[in-house]
């Protein structure tokens, strides 16, 4: 199927209407700060290659497709997207819109997870107070979203509650008649010295491409905690734009995965702002790419201040042609005193045509600090090949267990075991 | 059970091996000394299939098989064990899992049946028992963090858990202080029976006071100049190697 591409001055034009086929006023949440955003929205242009933040992964390709919105359909079977022993409050998305049919919330009876679509009065209120506060505005994708995203997943954990199982979001993607877009929005809010888990997984089954503008707001309270683990599984024709903000309030704890399997360009924008004392942050990272794949994760990590704590270690094996882009930018404040921050970034190519690009932004404008940041690129270690081989292990075996150790460093540190085992079996038949 | 026929091997272009040959029949060792340079470590290199070197001529027969068709797993399955000199780390692969699919691997290669949990554990234990090895090491990754004599230690008790028929030591006596190349020495004097074979690769005579060899080799210049007995190595180390150097560019 040939797939159409718009030209000249109304790529934006037209762009917005593939994503915002409703205007943004008589819609149930937030209207006056997605109205704002809208009107933000005119003024704001694509990012030019010249924009640092954008310079390894070319918008013009992305935005210049003629998108149609996807049309919500039904499949009739969701179970080979469940992950295996994972008991966990499940929601389904379908083209970016809530299946009431296919969800299944029953275990957090204290929490409010809900669609935005289907805000009861408590969610509401929660959506009133957050909604919109955190999301980079001036961010073109992500005023899109703020503007126009119908529907995506509250979680709201009460001061002092701690989740009974995890939460689950997968978000599917069906096939379509042309190139499709699509949108949600997430916003998780975790009260004081609550706790809370939640696993967000992307499939495709559609051959067409696609086109997800992702945006996740996350409030974490004073002494709360949350893992949030996001599986990127979308087939070769997928591309998504993410944009995911996070507050954490003082003494809190945050962990973020962002895995990456598949897609064809994969952007994730992730910004951290460390707003409160003595936090702690793991942003972490895999990203396994073949074919002609692109995935560019570019992080943020505002220490605001002092005594607080971040660990960034994102790690990636590129194949073929595919391009892998990593951005770490550790921005420490001046009044941000004893701030423990370390980043590292790891590549292993198995091609000659692969490509990695990693970029490390420090900025430390306070001087008692321990800030670290390493980056390496390189291929499989021949000399571990040799060494496994030489003691009787076969060549296939001996690749599965280096890959396995080398991505095992970020997985292992996935609390939920159901889920490190997925992500396991997913890497290891990767490289069958 | 092993003989090698006028080998010649080349890395990166560069000639090292320049026709060496050696013959070693079943329970013998044989150590080879030599000076820096000399092709010590290429040969080791090239016996156990690195893929850097390349073979230009010659050929190396294992147990009547041809050792150079075979890939570096394939001889370790025929029973080639070699203890490397600069033994690699593996961050992330633990040495309980590398052990047993290594054991399994080269198992399954001979025809026997895999080894069951508990049956390995029990040799993993005896093992270890012999060459002194601190039980925590068996639960970090494969050789990392591990001082220069917990590494070489490693190495024979991989070579203990793996049942070569033919060893070859490639200098694993360099960095040992002398209580632990008694270690070594005594592991390997234990492994020493009627069917296994060993090739001691060594830069120094010490060893050769632990490890009685039957037969000394001298390479230079990618081949061997002179063979003798045991009391060869004595003079060696009396001498140094100039002595050779010459007599061998005089022959």
């Amino acid at each position: 199927m040939a797939i159409q591409t718009n030209t000249g001055t109304d790529i934006k034009e037209a762009f917005i209407r593939a994503f915002a086929p409703e205007a943004p006023n008589g819609q149930p949440i937030a209207p006056a700060v997605k109205e704002s955003a809208a009107a933000a929205l005119q003024a704001l242009q694509f990012p030019h290659k010249k924009n640092e933040a954008w310079k390894y992964t070319p918008v013009q390709p992305l935005v210049s497709k003629a998108y149609i919105p996807a049309e919500a359909t039904e499949p009739e079977d969701i179970s080979p997207f469940l992950i295996p022993e994972l008991e966990a409050d499940v929601l389904v998305y379908i083209n970016g819109k809530f299946s009431s049919a296919h969800s299944q919330i029953q275990h957090n009876k204290q929490l409010c997870i809900e669609s935005l679509r289907q805000l009861s009065s408590q969610g509401k209120a929660v959506v009133e107070a957050h909604f919109g506060k955190l999301l980079n505005k001036d961010d073109i994708f992500a005023a899109l979203n703020t503007a126009y995203a119908k529907d995506g997943t509250l979680v709201y954990v009460p001061k002092g509650t701690v989740a009974a199982a995890p939460i689950h979001i997968i978000q599917l993607t069906l096939p379509g008649q042309a190139a499709c877009s699509l949108q949600h929005r997430n916003l998780f809010v975790v009260e004081p010295l609550a706790e809370a888990k939640v696993v967000e997984s992307f499939y495709s089954l559609s051959t067409v491409p696609s086109l997800r503008n992702a945006g996740t707001e996350i409030f974490v309270g004073e002494n709360a905690g949350l893992e949030y683990v996001k599986l990127q599984l979308e087939q070769h024709t997928a591309s998504q734009i993410d944009h995911t903000e996070v507050s954490q309030a003082r003494h809190s704890r945050f962990s973020i995965f962002t895995i990456t399997l598949n897609g064809d360009t994969v952007r994730n924008d992730l910004q951290i702002h460390l707003d409160g004392t003595e936090t702690e942050t793991h942003l972490m990272g895999i990203y396994l790419l073949s074919g002609k794949q692109h995935v560019d994760n570019y992080t943020q990590i505002l220490h605001k201040q002092p005594h607080c704590y971040s660990n960034e270690l994102y790690k990636g094996i590129v194949a073929d042609q595919a391009t892998a882009a990593f951005s770490g930018k550790i921005h420490v404040f001046q009044q941000a005193q004893k701030t423990n921050a370390f980043q590292s970034n790891r590549n292993i190519l198995l091609s000659k045509s692969a490509n990695a690009y990693t970029r490390p932004q420090l900025e430390i404008y306070a001087d008692d600090v321990k800030c670290s940041h390493g980056a390496t690129t390189g291929k499989l270690e021949e000399d571990a090949m040799f060494y496994l081989r030489s003691r009787g292990i076969p060549e296939k075996q001996a690749r599965k267990m280096l890959i396995h150790a080398f991505a095992g460093e970020v997985v292992e540190q996935i609390s939920l075991e159901a889920v490190r085992t997925y992500l396991e079996s997913l890497i290891a038949s990767r490289y069958e | 059970m092993l003989k090698i026929d006028q080998l010649h091997a080349a890395i990166e272009g560069k000639e090292i091996l320049k026709g060496f040959s050696l013959e070693v029949k079943p329970g013998e060792v044989h150590a080879i000394m030599g000076p820096n340079g000399s092709g010590k470590s290429t040969l080791a290199s090239v016996l156990a299939g690195k893929e850097d070197y390349e073979v230009t001529s010659g050929s190396v027969s294992f147990n009547g098989k041809d050792l150079l068709e075979m890939e570096p797993d394939q001889r370790a399955g025929e029973g080639l064990f070699l203890a490397f000199q600069y033994p690699v780390e593996i961050p992330g692969v633990s040495m309980v899992n590398f052990l047993r699919t290594a054991v399994n691997a080269v198992r399954e290669y001979r025809g026997q049946e895999p080894l069951s949990a508990g049956a390995f554990l029990k040799l993993m234990k005896e093992k270890k028992h012999m060459v002194d090895l601190d039980s925590d090491l068996t639960k970090r990754s494969v050789n990392e963090g591990f001082s220069g004599g917990e590494k070489k230690r490693n190495e024979i008790f991989q070579m203990a858990m793996l049942d070569p028929k033919l060893v070859i030591l490639d200098e694993t006596d360099s960095g040992l202080d002398i209580d632990a190349l008694r270690i070594v020495a005594d592991a390997v004097n234990k492994l020493r029976n009627e069917e296994r074979s060993f090739i001691v690769i060594t830069h120094y005579q010490r060893l050769l006071d632990y490890i009685v060899p039957d037969h000394v080799h001298v390479l230079h210049q990618g081949k061997i100049v002179k063979s003798g007995g045991k009391e060869l190595a004595l003079e060696l180390e009396e001498k140094g190697y100039d002595w050779l150097k010459e007599g061998a560019l005089g022959v």
